[in-house]
């Protein structure tokens, strides 16, 4: 950041863009992390050494050119505005305006207090961000005036997050409540954000692989101290709007919208190099931040220049500060030690020591007290020889002789203790609320009925208070019978804790982390094993054992996914289009992608018409969806060809279209939307034979039956696999193949078929070519036979050459026009001229010529016999047909090519180089070579 | 594979070389064999020189002298000699082409003849002149007394080739591994393995322990692995532990990163990695030396640097007793990062890279004629030759031919007419009259006919372009040598003579 004196940059923010800069100031915590103390005023209220919270936070705003302050309260308002109203901003003269925002009393996160700002429609630009307990020095105008540029080149930079450097451990970042920011080096851009927990510990952190596509180079930063100030565009509250689940800015909205990939907003970072800033956002937190203070961190701000609450103090060596206005009184014999304030009209006794500590105004120390590290506000009075160690001690606090506080208490104000109290390490007092002098407002029956809870539980709590207290002790633990996630965040809030270093919690950690990570027996080749166990939370904590949606919201789900594909059919919207729509649907209802692949594939099975006038137009008709709207399948953000096949399955199970399951996988293979592998896997899985399924017996019935079908399918594959080598058309064959399958495929079921209900609509449509019907018949027949006896094959084979070499010659040749025409139409078209080639066939060769088709579908071992009678009797026919042939043949053949071919380049050589002998020669030479080599 | 060593010296050494030489599966066909004869990819000349030569040059320029004679020796003495002693190892490990074994199971094998801390050289990797070994040893040196590290290696930018600069059936460019690395410090932390990618396909999983170790770290595609690892002694010892371990890089590196900060495996490997302990003065040199700063301000950083407040401690972390430890052995595994501005480093182990390293330093020359008048004779004064190129010894280019941007190897005999443009070609190659070749690499006693065009292609050693053929962008490799390797190359060599007196 370059120097600039503060004046220049505000004068440039006015001259440049005669906007006022607007800050929001989120004056509530929205925890409980400093109660007692918290019960009767608010968190930004809470002095730290010695003003307000707020003021401070309106300090570094004022410095940062700032003019316009909406502070957001809910809790004690009413205190809040009064503080506001007699504080010295709101006097005239300061140039800042402050508004307090009361809003409801069930704002209980950031995120709604944003959806009020929303709805207030408070800031007009680009706006600065804060929390009410911000103590900074850092130049936010530069931070803007970086925002704004930024925004004049990138519309989608939303928001600036502004974060501090320091090391991975610095004390005012809190272990239990940090983030590992994942940034561009160039432009800071923040790619990532992960939050990180002390309890239960964050192990591993995690950045997204697609961000490296983007960015080659990324900076992973688990040393960065988040300020909580961020520079907000006016698109964020309204963002908090759209998604009314954004509770926290950092864990729900920063990394939600980075991890988005509808909302392709950017969120940047501005890392300061110098400066500072820290919020207090707990008890631990709150001592680092006031011996930053205490030790000129935050200068400008500091307490003997710039107090917030006007207050002087002189500054001595050893960075003292006492109250300059001569009120304090020390006793000759006391101690006052390093990195101490003392407020005005204090008074401290004969042999009191204060070391490292901060004292209110009007306060009073006995004698031969020892207060080390301690926080005590206003008003408090300390009796002699007491103790304490590292607590926060609230105003008009009574200590009485003898008191020994050991580290981590709290103390609310107005408590009175002792005499020769002893507090255990850790122990939350407040006033009994009986004795309370002021009546509560109404508005804090929240906090009442804590106070009550707390007075129920008096009894079972030993305690220690001197006779003369009117303190509650507030339980350490949470109680029994609290919930585990409960207890778990309790646990994190420890390490928040002033003075709990939570040394017990973080052993165990250490020790469970290192153990998960490497089993102790032995090591070898299981600690892949032990790793992927470890990922294994994390993966559950996923949203996946979501409520896996119910069943209301599942079918409301499948119903949308229905009306938005048959738009898309009616409209004929582009695949990509349906596409988005989908993703879109599928974020909104919350449903697994499964979900999502089953309604697609239903839809599509469903736009498919079942048409009666014959299997030809059937297929077409498939064949014609499937290619249009295949591709959808996987487009709807994963790809999953099995689930396809399932999906599919259980789909036509319970519709009507079950005969023409076949058929649709078939298309679907076509158009490589599965994969023959992927048949496979579908059909081992336990799940596709109906096994361990609840479903009602004809739908169990029906699955078996689809289940058959692969089960053929997949008996093709294979034989088309073994007789591949040996093919010489391989291509013809396959698409034969898929021919028949999907003839085959339409039959099968109704062959085995018991349930007489969709044989109706099958005889329906199969009467009405009776051609086909003929056909069916006979490769119905062949069908069985097949399985059966392979011996009957052999036969058929043998009955066919006898039968004469025309047959074969006649299929040859559709073999090679298919392949032509495979050559210029498009597949689903070959898939109809298939078709059409079968139907010339047949009543070419009748009966005989398709019992041989059926033949040579099915049975592999058919063909190997078949083609060297093709080849002989092509030969002499057709010498295309003998190129055809060529170009796969075996070794031998090929060997016989290649000497024809070389026979052919020498000729061609010595036609073209005839003037060049040598060349000629060379050429020669590499035949011999290659004979040779053969 | 070949492994060298010197042991008979009376200096006590401080680094052994370890120079592996694989087969250069990645580059066929330039690779396979020329009859029965190997044409490993340590003997693959760049820009004339074989490749090994510049390991070689680079180790010695870091001064270590030591075992450079004993393989300059084999190199030099013709390819016969070094290739019987590639033949022996190969022998050793009963290795094929097919089956290699990985870099760990080498390691263990030779384990007992390596002593000291040692060097882990491919033959491959052709540095930058920016990039002196030395760098990487001082490197090591400094970290392993400083705070007990254990190896050092070093990434280099990757040089992605443009889209449709090489043609796809040259085969891909290698993706290159995600590293996480510590830039302050110079220490290498984590790498994605193939296996984490399987594990997690959406993210890359860190560990916290690291990342509190390391708050700032960079984490990269954009590097590739040079292979080139100084290690202690000690990892040898570990590398026994781990039997299961079988590529060095790939699995044996990823564990070992994961001991920096990983506390049971430091605990149970500390033993078989424990650093020498140096003398206390040097690291307490070292401590105070400004050199050394950035690297111990990040380790105690947690501890004393960041404490602003003298009089308060800390909140005492109950990791500071595994700091210190830390700070002394660190098992640190540190990484020099070669970016492209500091000069292009390149591993030349798939053909693009052969091809482009082989441009770049073909930039760096300007070619002149030879000096040698038995040479100069044979190269015709109507022959028009580009001055990036570089023409081998006894190389004959007749009259009217064309040569830019291109390498030609020794004994090749061009024809007339010919153009030869962005190729680079091996020795005894023979291109006919009339010729066409455009970036392509043809292996050695290639030969091409006459008119024949060949762009973007890639000959195995001994293939026959015949004449007039049009080939473009295919790897051509000669379909069946063993058949009868012998008859193969004596017809070879009868037609070459043949051709030497026909074109004469």
């Amino acid at each position: 950041m370059p120097p600039k004196p503060p004046s220049a940059g505000k004068e440039k923010l006015i001259d440049d863009d005669e906007e006022v800069l607007q800050a929001v100031i989120l004056a509530d915590s929205f925890n409980k992390r400093f109660r007692p103390l918290t019960t009767r005023k608010p968190r930004c209220l809470l002095p730290i050494c010695n003003a307000p919270l707020l003021d401070w936070t309106f300090e570094s705003l004022a410095l940062a050119g700032v003019q316009e302050i909406f502070v957001i309260c809910r809790s004690h308002a009413e205190q809040v505005k009064a503080a506001i109203r007699e504080s010295k901003w709101s006097k005239p003269g300061s140039g800042i305006k402050i508004v307090p925002i009361l809003t409801a009393k069930e704002t209980f996160s950031p995120g709604d207090a944003m959806r009020d700002i929303y709805t207030r429609g408070l800031v007009t630009s680009d706006f600065v961000l804060v929390m009410g307990d911000l103590v900074s020095n850092i130049r936010i105008d530069e931070v803007v005036r970086v925002h704004k540029e930024r925004r004049k080149t990138n519309k989608n930079a939303i928001m600036t997050m502004v974060v501090k450097e320091s090391g991975a451990r610095h004390r005012t970042k809190a272990r239990g409540d940090s983030s590992v920011f994942v940034l561009d080096p160039e432009t800071s851009e923040c790619l990532y954000y992960e939050p990180v927990t002390a309890f239960p510990q964050t192990t591993l952190a995690h950045v997204p692989r697609e961000v490296l596509a983007a960015h080659p180079e990324i900076e992973i930063r688990n040393d960065l101290i988040d300020c909580s100030i961020d520079v907000c565009s006016v698109e964020v509250p309204s963002l908090f709007q759209d998604n009314f689940d954004y509770l926290d800015i950092r864990r729900d909205f920063v990394h939600g919208v980075l991890t988005s990939d509808l909302l392709m907003k950017n969120i940047h970072c501005y890392v300061a190099k110098d400066g500072y800033a820290a919020r207090v956002k707990d008890t631990k937190s709150y001592e680092s931040v006031s011996k930053d203070i205490l030790s000129r961190w935050t200068f400008p701000l500091v307490p003997d220049d710039n107090h917030p609450s006007g207050h002087v103090y002189d500054h001595e060596r050893g960075n003292k500060y006492i109250a300059k206005d001569h009120s304090v009184v020390l006793a000759r014999t006391c101690k006052i030690g390093n990195n101490t304030l003392i407020g005005s009209s204090t008074h401290i006794s004969e042999n009191a020591q204060v070391l490292a500590s901060v004292i209110g105004k009007n306060c009073s120390i006995g004698t031969s007290t020892i207060i080390r590290n301690s926080y005590i506000f206003d008003g408090t009075v300390v009796g002699s020889d007491c103790i304490i160690e590292r607590s926060i001690i609230g105003s008009n606090v009574t200590i009485k002789d003898g008191t020994e506080i050991q580290k981590g208490c709290l103390l609310g104000d107005g408590v009175i203790i002792g005499p020769a109290a002893k507090l255990s390490p850790f122990q939350r007092l407040s006033k009994k609320p009986d004795e309370a002098d002021e009546p509560t407002s109404d508005d804090e029956d929240d906090e009442d009925s804590d106070l009550e809870e707390v007075e129920e539980l008096q009894g079972s709590i030993p305690k220690n208070l001197g006779k003369d207290s009117n303190a509650l002790v507030w339980p350490t633990a949470p109680s029994e019978d609290a919930e585990e996630d409960e207890i778990a965040n309790f646990k994190n809030e420890r390490f928040m804790r002033l003075g709990d270093d939570a040394s017990d919690l973080d052993d165990s950690d250490d020790g469970s982390e290192s153990s998960s990570s490497e089993s102790e027996s032995d090591d070898d080749s299981d600690f892949d094993v032990n790793a992927s166990s470890l990922t294994a939370p994390s993966d559950t904590s996923l949203p996946l054992n979501l409520p896996a949606g119910s069943p209301m919201a599942e079918s409301e789900f499948q119903t949308e996914v229905k009306q938005s594909l048959e738009r898309a059919f009616a409209e004929g919207h582009s695949v990509d289009n349906a596409a988005v729509e989908l993703k879109t649907l599928r974020m909104a209802s919350n449903v697994p992608l499964t979900r999502v692949r089953e309604a697609v594939v239903a839809a599509i099975v469903e736009k498919i018409q079942v048409v009666d006038t014959g299997a030809v137009a059937q297929r077409k008709e498939i064949a014609s969806v499937i290619a249009r709207w295949g591709e959808l399948i996987d487009r709807i953000g994963g790809v999953d060809p099995v689930e396809t096949v399932a999906a599919l399955q259980s789909h036509c199970a319970s519709s009507k279209h079950l005969p023409l399951f076949g058929q649709i996988l078939a298309a679907l293979y076509q158009d490589d939307i599965v994969e023959e592998d992927d048949i496979r896997k579908w059909h081992k899985l336990p799940v596709s034979k109906g096994e361990g399924l609840k479903a009602k017996e004809d739908e169990l019935e029906n699955l078996r039956k689809c289940w058959s079908i692969g089960a053929h399918m997949i008996k093709q594959f294979d034989e088309q696999e073994s007789e591949s080598d040996e093919d010489d058309d391989d291509e013809d064959e396959q698409d034969d193949e898929t021919a028949k399958l999907q003839s085959s495929e339409m039959v099968k079921p109704e062959s085995e078929e018991d349930s007489e209900e969709e044989s109706e609509e099958e005889t329906q449509e199969t009467t009405g070519n009776p051609k086909v019907e003929a056909k069916l018949e006979s490769e119905e027949g062949s069908d069985e036979s097949e399985e059966e006896t392979s011996g009957s094959a052999a036969q058929l084979e043998r009955e066919k050459d006898a039968s004469g070499g025309n047959v074969d010659v006649v299929v040859d040749q559709t073999a090679r026009k298919q392949e032509t025409s495979e050559e210029e139409s498009s597949e689903e078209e070959e898939s109809g001229e298939d078709e059409s080639e079968e139907e010339v066939v047949k009543p070419l060769a009748k009966a005989e010529a398709s019992v041989q088709h059926e033949v040579k579908g099915a049975a592999g071992v058919e063909d190997k016999d078949k083609s060297p009678v093709v080849v002989a009797a092509g030969e002499g026919a057709t010498a295309q047909s003998e190129e055809e042939e060529d170009d796969d043949e075996d070794e031998d053949e090929d060997e016989d090519e290649e000497e024809d071919e070389d026979e052919e380049d020498s000729d061609e050589e010595e036609d073209s180089d005839n003037a060049e002998g040598s060349q000629a020669a060379d050429g020669l030479k590499g035949d011999t070579v290659l004979k040779q080599t053969k | 594979m070949d492994i060298e060593r010197e042991s008979t010296d009376l200096v006590k050494r401080e680094f052994l070389a370890v120079l592996l030489a694989g087969f250069g599966n990645e580059l066929l066909p330039l690779t396979s064999d020329h009859g029965d004869e190997p044409c490993p990819k340590s003997l693959l000349p760049v820009a004339n020189k074989p490749m090994i030569d510049y390991t070689l040059t680079w180790l010695e320029q870091a001064g270590i002298k030591v075992h450079r004679p004993a393989i300059y020796h084999h190199i030099h003495s013709g390819a016969s000699l070094s290739l019987s002693s590639l033949r022996i190892d190969l022998q050793t490990f009963d290795e094929s082409q097919d089956t290699s074994v990985g870099t760990c199971t080498l390691l263990r094998h030779f384990s007992s003849r390596i002593t000291e801390d040692f060097v882990l050289v491919p033959c491959d990797f052709i540095p930058s002149p920016s990039l002196p070994l030395s760098i990487l040893l001082n490197k090591f040196r400094a970290d392993a007394i400083s705070d007990g590290s254990i190896a050092t290696t070093c990434w280099f930018a990757d040089h992605k080739p443009e889209k449709g600069a090489f043609p796809e059936e040259w085969g891909p460019h290698p993706q290159p591994s995600p590293i996480v690395w510590d830039e302050a410090s110079g220490t290498l932390l984590h790498i994605d393995t193939p296996d984490d990618q399987d594990r997690n396909g959406e993210e890359i999983e860190l560990r916290m322990a690291l990342l509190s170790r390391y708050p700032r770290t960079k984490l990269s595609t954009s590097f590739q692995d040079s292979h080139v690892y100084v290690c202690r002694r000690s990892v040898l010892d570990a590398l026994h532990e781990k039997r299961h371990f079988d590529s060095f890089r790939e699995e044996f590196l990823p564990w070992l990163l994961k001991v920096q900060y990983q506390r049971t495996r430091r605990t149970k490997y500390a033993r078989y990695l424990n650093p020498i302990t140096n003398t206390t003065s040097q690291r307490l040199a070292l401590k105070h030396s400004t050199m050394s700063k950035e690297t111990s301000a990040s380790n105690d950083s947690f501890g004393t640097l960041l404490s602003k407040d003298p009089s308060i401690s800390v909140p005492p972390s109950p990791t500071d007793g595994d700091d210190d430890h830390g700070t002394s052995n660190s098992f640190r595994v540190g990484v020099i990062i070669h970016r492209a501005s500091a000069g292009f480093a390149v591993r030349v182990n798939t053909i693009p890279n052969f091809l482009e390293i082989n441009r770049r330093l073909l930039s760096q020359v300007t070619y002149s004629l030879p000096t040698e008048p038995k040479d100069r004779s044979l190269i015709d004064q109507k022959a028009q030759i580009s001055s990036d190129t570089i023409i081998g010894g006894s190389t004959q280019v007749s009259e009217r031919t064309m040569i830019k941007k291109s390498i030609i190897g020794r004994h090749c005999v061009i024809g007339k007419m010919a153009k030869i443009v962005g190729c680079v070609l091996l020795d005894h190659c023979v291109i006919e009259d009339g010729a066409k070749l455009e970036g392509c690499i043809l292996g050695k006693n290639t030969k091409v006919g006459a008119k024949a065009e060949l762009s973007r292609c890639v000959t195995q050693a001994g293939y026959e372009v015949s004449a007039g053929e049009t080939v473009k962008g295919e790897k051509l490799d000669v379909s069946d040598w063993t058949a009868a390797p012998d008859d193969d190359d004596d017809d070879d060599d009868n037609a070459s003579e043949d051709e030497d007196d026909g074109s004469d």
